[in-house]
């Protein structure tokens, strides 16, 4: 009875280094999706939301919630300035949004720099592939190809269009994108039928098909990658230092493919708390099994990195900005 | 191919697989009846449960789950007039208004029989495609998918009233529903249109407020001014009696029937075009049928034959939407790409050696879909009189209920109170185009269709400049497209030489 009262006294004084400490028992923590079920963004938190519990002191219930909407700035916007600070609230959503931070769209309330950054549940990386019966032997084939190639987008702000767009715009490539395709699987199958000659995407999204010899990966971003580390790299065929950064500007965060944010101002023991559980989970075997059989790849990018990754993007001068705008527009 | 055929029913009739499938249809059953709650959604929350399954029982429990959501969701749809699946608008139009006639056991038992029927001939066209699937689908590319959608939208002909005063009416409802699909960001430029400044639209309107606002608002505003139950004051018949009369519908037109389980299996399987459209376009194709202008003019009125052209669309696609997700890996819908998902959690890889190697695993599919429709339909078939019972307790007591699930199905698509917003501001829409006789169909056709009539319009002009206009399907579909239109109006000048 008397320790019981000690404890309480005790939570009552140091309310929030005690929530870290004797943990989230009883507590439900929820991750807000910025987008709707179905997705890899939902699948990786839905299947961090089985395994988190057994490493956050006190097992709390993690469930998962979607806010959709606006590619996912409605629910970064409900992260910044409505969620709480008590670790109670996690948010993951769109790669892209420092990039709309950066290109100031319209309705972006929040600082990317503010969160409290658990890390990044995996990284991707965009690849360029092409019909596997077309006769270029590598990239350097490609790229000084006179024949026109044409690439399937789904629309601007996607990664099979702006990958495509750079190199056509940057490395002068023959290249015309076709975009309105209403999903990447729906290029695969132009690309089956010959109506386009490849599409980019992430290599996690275009691994079966190049397993089945349907296409074959031609050039790839800057990645982390080790399985991609023969395939050339589009940056280091820019003509001058400007188009390198822009490359290098619309790659970097793909480092941080499922983010994973605080609200700003969680104290700096829950944050500590939520970055251990999230690099325990993601090592857990339970959890490299189920996500093996998924086809997805988890790799965890700790926060302290994700925080640099969001400097490196964000304090870029403002003639590549104002470059990279050209180019570039914010999108799913 | 055939010892693969018997093995694939051997492989469901195990009692695990079957036990799943009946957990399965279970849940499906609930979700469909439940207006908002969707088949895809509910799919992704059922995903973590197939970890620990065989194949087999895995797909009998996913797929069993989704092949009853569109048939439980015509109930809904017609006892209540509120959609209990995006897909299954359609049949409110006739199937709500033989409800209110008092024929809700006619109805009920002409949706369940072509549901049936509808879900035999998708399942049958799947194993039927399975060696031809290849060049089926690649002979379908954008410029044919144009085409279609413009066969889609020369429906809205069909499914104007007659005359000139009322094919206006249909022609500018259809540019609205046009309009309203260039909502949201725009595929080609990046540019946002009319998103009103906000973050809501960026995406575009969403299908599921929009049609439970158009259809199910009014019904319900009705309901109110009448004081009365939905079937008001019309005499209940012997409500197993009715039933078996919509299934005798259901035979009497047959070839209407098959015609639309064929157009709804074709719509599944070309990818991109959407399961919300093979419902209107069924509808408008059993529109069609009406031999003179006053038939036509029943429809919307209680005709039964507006109930079962969509019912039987909406339960044959989802066996022609498997066509491309098996064959190539490619979904051809949302709840598609989630069911691929499940294939990879399984260890399969779907593509060509899905009609080879796991040939077995392919026909257990087909024979899922056939078994949990069945059984579905005999359940519905037992609980009828409790079911049609409903439209019997008074309006007051039953309009509180109707509309909590209402909100709460339209809240659930985006979480956001925008969802009520835009559904209050379709229910007046549809309030007043009901009260002003203007059709809602050619709106929400115009909706469905605008989207892929415009991207894959600007895919075909992008890639083929003016040559796809002289590809010989897209000519036979611009042919089709024209016979639509044409008609109507042949009909309507055919009735006057006559009288």
């Amino acid at each position: 009875m008397n320790s019981r009262i000690a404890l309480a006294a005790l939570l009552a004084v140091f309310p929030l280094a005690a929530a870290a400490q004797a943990g989230f028992a009883g507590k439900t923590v929820t991750i807000i999706v910025g987008y709707k079920p179905g997705g890899g963004y939902d699948a990786t938190a839905r299947l961090l939301a089985r395994h988190l519990p057994d490493y956050i002191p006190g097992k709390p219930t993690v469930i998962v919630q979607n806010m959709p909407g606006g590619n996912s700035i409605i629910a970064a916007n409900h992260m910044y300035n409505v969620a709480k600070p008590d670790g109670l609230t996690i948010g993951t959503f769109n790669r892209n949004l420092p990039i709309a931070q950066l290109t100031g769209v319209q309705g972006v309330k929040y600082d990317m720099r503010k969160f409290a950054w658990i890390g990044s549940a995996a990284n991707e990386t965009t690849i360029l592939a092409i019909r596997a019966e077309l006769p270029y032997r590598n990239f350097d084939e490609l790229r000084k190809s006179k024949e026109r190639i044409v690439i399937g987008s789904t629309g601007p702000g996607a990664n099979t269009h702006d990958f495509p767009l750079l190199l056509k715009d940057l490395l002068g490539m023959n290249i015309k994108i076709v975009s309105g395709y209403s999903s990447s699987a729906d290029i695969m199958l132009a690309v089956e039928r010959k109506e386009v000659d490849g599409r980019a995407g992430s290599y996690t999204s275009l691994r079966p098909f190049i397993d089945r010899k349907l296409v074959r990966p031609m050039v790839r971003a800057r990645s982390k990658d080790n399985a991609l580390k023969d395939l050339p790299i589009d940056e280091s065929f820019a003509p001058n230092p400007r188009a390198k950064a822009i490359m290098a500007l619309r790659s970097a965060p793909e480092a941080i493919a499922r983010p994973y944010v605080l609200p700003p101002g969680t104290p700096e023991a829950i944050v500590k708390t939520m970055r251990e559980a999230f690099a325990k989970a993601i090592e857990d075997k339970a959890l490299v099994a189920e996500a093996d059989k998924a086809k997805m790849d988890l790799d965890y990018t700790s926060g302290e990195e994700a925080e640099k990754v969001l400097q490196e993007v964000l304090s870029q001068p403002k003639d590549i900005v104002d470059q990279f705008t050209k180019y570039i527009k914010f999108g799913d | 191919m055939l010892e693969a055929f018997l093995e694939g029913l051997g492989l469901v009739l195990q009692w695990k697989a079957f036990g799943f499938m009946l957990a399965g249809i279970f849940v499906g059953f609930w979700v469909g009846l439940l207006p908002g709650l969707g088949g895809a959604t509910t799919l992704a929350l059922m995903l973590p449960f197939i970890y620990n399954m065989q194949p087999v029982e895995a797909f009998a429990f996913l797929l069993g789950m989704h092949s009853v959501v569109a048939t439980t969701g015509d109930i809904t749809s017609i006892l209540f007039g509120v959609p209990g699946e995006a897909t299954t608008a359609a049949i409110i139009l006739d199937g709500h208004a033989m409800a209110k006639k008092g024929e809700a056991g006619r109805a009920l038992g002409a949706a369940l029989a072509s549901s049936l029927v509808g879900a035999l001939i998708g399942a049958a066209a799947l194993a039927v495609a399975i060696p031809i699937v290849r060049p089926l689908v690649l002979t379908f590319g954008s410029p044919e998918l144009f085409m279609l959608a413009v066969v889609g939208l020369a429906f809205i002909a069909g499914l104007s009233s007659g005359g000139a005063r009322g094919m206006l009416r249909g022609f500018l409802a259809g540019c609205l529903g046009l309009f309203l699909a260039m909502v949201g960001q725009d595929p080609q430029a990046g540019v946002a249109r009319f998103t009103l400044d906000t973050m809501y639209l960026w995406q575009g309107l969403d299908l599921v407020p929009v049609l439970v606002g158009l259809f199910a608002l009014p019904e319900i505003i009705e309901l109110v001014v009448r004081g009365t139950s939905i079937a008001g004051d019309a005499p209940s018949g012997d409500i197993s009696k009715g039933a078996l009369q919509g299934v005798k519908d259901v035979f009497r037109h047959w070839w209407l029937t098959v015609r639309c389980g064929l157009i709804g299996t074709f719509i599944g399987i070309t990818p991109g075009l959407g399961g919300a459209v093979a419902q209107w376009m069924a509808y408008g194709h059993a529109a069609q049928s009406a031999r003179t202008a006053e038939e036509r003019k029943k429809f919307g009125e209680g005709d039964v034959r507006g109930v079962l052209g969509p019912g039987a669309a909406c339960n044959s696609k989802e066996g022609g939407a498997l066509i491309p997700t098996i064959a190539f890996g490619v979904p051809g819908s949302t709840s598609m790409a989630i069911l691929l998902g499940g294939f990879f959690l399984l260890g399969l890889v779907p593509g060509p050696d899905m009609l080879t190697k796991h040939l077995p695993v392919t026909f257990s599919l087909v024979w899922t879909i056939v078994l949990a429709n069945i059984i579905t339909v005999g359940a519905c078939f037992l609980l009828l009189n409790r079911l049609t019972a409903l439209t019997r307790i008074p309006g007051h007591l039953l309009v509180p209920v109707i509309l909590v699930l209402v909100f709460i199905g339209s809240f659930t698509s985006n979480s956001s109170y925008a969802d009520i917003v835009v559904t209050l501001i379709f229910g007046a829409v549809g309030y007043f185009m009901v009260l002003a006789g203007w059709p809602r169909a050619p709106l929400v056709l115009g909706l469905v269709l605008g989207k892929i009539a415009e991207n894959y319009l600007y895919i075909s002009m992008a890639r083929y400049d003016f040559e796809w206009l002289t590809r010989p399907v897209v000519l036979v579909l611009l042919a089709i497209a024209i016979g639509v239109i044409a008609y109507p109006a042949l009909q309507s000048w055919r009735g006057r030489t006559r009288g």
